[in-house]
């Protein structure tokens, strides 16, 4: 079973709704690679290309739908995440762990994000995936949410757990820490 | 609080090591696609020139050093360049070492090519050639004859020799003598050159200046010598350059030289012309690739800006020396700035002569360069003369408040207005009609427009055609004609006047033109005999027209009307593929005989 149907059976169980998860991050850090190994067996792709502008996984099961935008994390495309910060109920953000020159650009895009308008004022949980951890050079989940300055976010639920979106290690309990959060969010309301 | 506290910066600070222990002039880091995999390492050439230590070749992916290389000798310049078509596509760096071009691919060494030697001076040539081994070497007279000649033009093993104590001298000759004395070939400078295309990874040839004033492009391929110039026709030593274009179409090199000229070696020329005299030592030299504007720095705290021609446009004093200079493309804003790292550490960035950003960095920059590296397009890398190396990354949201206006125009002009007239009362209506109906006022003008050209399309055909000269001959000519008889025999008699009072006409003939199914005529061509001024000629064919029963499809006598009773005449000038003159006669119809 698909980690996302995991995600949407457990919330199907509470309340019959959809779910909009958006995935963020740099270019090249594995967005698009942690999403494939949520979709089934059969729609899973073997290679993946860089994604123009964002791109739409959905995943249906039961009544529930989960909606999964991946977002492209050039820089000329970045300005398109705000558009989907009203809809959703979490964020994944994904970080790539051996990209040591980029982790500024991933700060300040954080930064941008936590204080924009439709982000600032909700309890949104937020999942980080230092990923990468296979790779030589790659930095520890500490050291990313230390350079992150996580341990200021004060408002919102999170966690960060380190993974290799290509074997898969690490995606399971940060999406189950995710489900959680998202339940929890939705029996509030 | 310093200024740059209370500014909100427009970069990141990715790194700063400051225990990098780099030792760097400008032009000696690039940033280029050495691993093949489109991210760009970040090359620095470490100038060690204390003794016992090496210059070194480093190679940084992100902010980590992944390669370190020790060189030879000390480098004086560093390039990257792709070779070859092979895939995945990766550059050679190219390393200028004394008289050789150290290649290196994927971090490891892959080719060199040594310079050609210089030849010496015939003096020092002759005390070489003159030293016999078997006769007993006298090494005082080699030394004495040696010392004669300025020290700077002698080879380096002469050079050598006189600096030796004289007990190692006799050795030292020994050693040598086998060898033609050569002077080597200093590289001093090297650039490259796109071969074919400009697209991002295609070939580029190596283009290397010498201490001798020599300017070389090397094949990328085979590393044969394509060109080999001389940088200016006076003794002029380059010591950076720059090219633009492409080869293979057309080119522009640019040289500065230690006797402060900016000299030009265009496509097809084989020895560079100075355009460009600076007062102080130039620091720093480049072409804004956007408007191919020349900026250089020099060592009196200006920045000067000329065009490709060499045409001063604008200086600017800066508040302190200016140690670097770097291009900063912003194609995302469609703007070229210049970097100009100043001494003490700040670095000013500018779009033309207007200033439009500043960095503060520890100490004085000694080399900054930027562009892509690793998966970030806009990296800044800032090199100090403390040995620190700065990653800096520009914010995404970073948009300079540019202006698009045109920065290059001097000073000069700025503030001064166009001499404008005062508007007519003709202006005023005409610009009152053309609000009320724009649609219509355009459609006249177009046609108008279309009008006239067609008009002087026809102007130039016709001129064309009267292009030999005859232009007049048909005025020269009158042409009549008679028609006698009854039919269907006729007599058609043509007279030609010669209407010149001064020339003849010569070289003429009539032609006739006729349907054949109606008539035939006696002759159908008639070259017509010089006509002297003011005479005429006459010209005498009988004309037979056929009848009804001779006609072989009789339906057509009911068709002939009168457009078909015709005879066409023309007159031809002898050369000339057009008539000077055509006239068509209309034949009276047979009286028929009922
Ligand atoms: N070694 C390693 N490579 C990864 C990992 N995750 C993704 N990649 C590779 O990183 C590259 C970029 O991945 P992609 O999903 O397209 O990144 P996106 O731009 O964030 O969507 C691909 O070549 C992936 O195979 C990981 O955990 N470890
Ligand atoms: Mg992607």
């Amino acid at each position: 079973m698909g980690l996302l149907q995991k995600l949407s059976l457990l919330i199907g169980s509470v309340r019959k709704k959809e779910v909009n998860v958006i995935v963020v991050g740099l270019n090249n850090s594995g967005k698009s690679t942690v999403i494939n190994h949520f979709k089934n067996d059969d729609e899973k792709v073997s290679e993946i290309v860089p994604t123009v502008g964002f791109s739409v996984e959905r995943f249906q099961s039961q009544n529930l739908a989960i909606t999964a935008f991946d977002m492209s994390g050039h820089g000329r495309y970045r300005n398109l995440w705000e558009h989907y910060y009203k809809d959703c109920h979490g964020i994944i953000f994904v970080i790539d762990s051996s990209d040591r020159l980029r982790l500024v650009v991933v700060k300040e895009e954080l930064d941008l994000m936590l204080q924009h308008p439709d982000i600032c004022t909700r309890r949104l949980p937020l999942l980080f995936f230092a990923n990468k951890m296979d790779c030589k050079d790659s930095l520890s989940s500490v050291k990313i949410a230390a350079a992150l300055g996580l341990d200021k976010i004060m408002d919102k639920p999170w966690h960060i757990s380190a993974s290799n979106a290509v074997t898969g290690e690490g995606l399971q309990e940060g999406v189950e820490w995710l489900t959680q959060q998202i339940r929890e969010l939705l029996m509030k309301n | 609080m310093s200024k740059s506290d209370l500014k909100i910066s427009r970069w990141l600070d990715a790194h700063f090591d400051r225990s990098a222990n780099l030792n760097t002039l400008p032009r000696n880091a690039i940033l280029s696609n050495v691993a093949g995999d489109g991210e760009n390492r970040l090359i620095i050439v470490d100038l060690k020139l204390e003794r016992d230590t090496r210059c070194r070749l480093k190679v940084y992916k992100g902010t980590l050093v992944a390669a370190d290389t020790v060189l030879p000798d000390v480098p004086s310049s560093i390039i990257s360049f792709y070779h070859d078509r092979l895939n995945p596509r990766t550059p050679v760096v190219g390393v200028g070492c004394v008289n050789d071009l150290l290649m290196f691919k994927n971090n490891k060494p892959f080719f060199k090519y040594s310079l050609p030697g210089l030849p010496v001076l015939p003096a020092e040539y002759d005390t070489w050639k003159s030293i016999d081994k078997n006769a007993g070497i006298d090494v005082r007279a080699v030394v004495e004859r040696l010392k004669g000649i300025s020290f700077h033009s002698l080879s380096s093993r002469s050079q050598q020799l006189l600096n030796l104590p004289p007990s190692k001298q006799e050795e030292f000759i020994l050693s040598y003598l086998n060898n033609e004395p050569m002077r080597i070939n200093l590289i001093t400078c090297m650039t490259t050159l796109k071969k074919s295309s400009q697209d991002t990874y295609s070939i580029a040839c190596p283009i290397i200046g010498t201490e001798a004033g020599i300017i070389y492009v090397l094949d990328p391929q085979n590393f044969s010598i394509l060109l080999q110039a001389n940088v200016c026709n006076i003794k002029n030593t380059p010591y950076i350059i720059t090219a633009t274009g492409l080869y293979d179409v057309d080119y522009k090199i640019l040289v500065a030289t230690r006797e402060n000229q900016v000299c030009l070696l265009k496509r097809g020329w084989v020895e560079g012309k100075g355009i460009i005299q600076t007062t102080g030592t130039i620091v720093e030299i480049l072409v804004v690739p956007g408007d191919n504007l020349i900026v250089i720095a020099t060592t009196d705290k200006m920045l000067h800006s000329y065009t490709k021609k060499g045409q001063k446009l604008w200086s600017i004093e800066m508040t302190f020396p200016i140690t670097c200079l770097c291009v900063v493309a912003l194609k995302h804003l469609n703007a070229y700035l210049i970097a100009v790292g100043l001494k003490g550490g700040l670095i000013q960035l500018y779009q033309g002569r207007r200033p439009v950003d500043y960095i503060t960095v520890p100490d004085t920059p000694s080399c900054i360069t930027f562009g892509q590296m690793g998966q970030e397009e806009h990296v800044m890398v800032i090199i100090t003369f403390g040995g620190a190396i700065i990653f800096k990354i520009l914010k995404r949201t970073a948009d300079f408040n540019l202006s698009h206006q045109d920065t290059s125009m001097p000073l000069l002009n700025y503030n001064k207005s166009l001499p404008l007239p005062k508007r007519s009362k003709l202006f005023l209506e005409q610009s009152m009609r053309e609000r009320e109906d724009p649609a219509a006022m355009h459609r006249n003008f177009q046609q108008d427009l279309i009008r006239l050209r067609l008009l002087t399309a026809k102007e130039i055909a016709q001129n064309l055609n009267y292009q030999t000269g005859n232009t007049n001959e048909r005025k020269q000519i009158k042409l009549s004609a008679q028609v006698m008889g009854l039919g269907p025999k006729f007599t058609v008699i043509l007279s030609l006047e010669n209407m010149n009072s001064d020339t003849p006409i010569t070289e003429m003939s009539v032609v006739f033109h006729v349907k054949r199914e109606i008539y035939h005529l006696s002759s159908y061509i008639f070259k017509i005999p010089m006509i002297p001024p003011t005479l005429s000629y006459k010209i005498k064919t009988s004309v037979h027209e056929l009848t009804s029963n001779e006609i072989i499809e009789p339906t057509k006598v009911v068709l002939l009307d009168a457009k078909q009773r015709v005879l066409r005449v023309f007159v031809m000038k002898k050369d000339l593929n057009i008539p000077v003159l055509a006239a068509t006669i209309n034949m009276p119809s047979t009286e028929l005989a009922f």
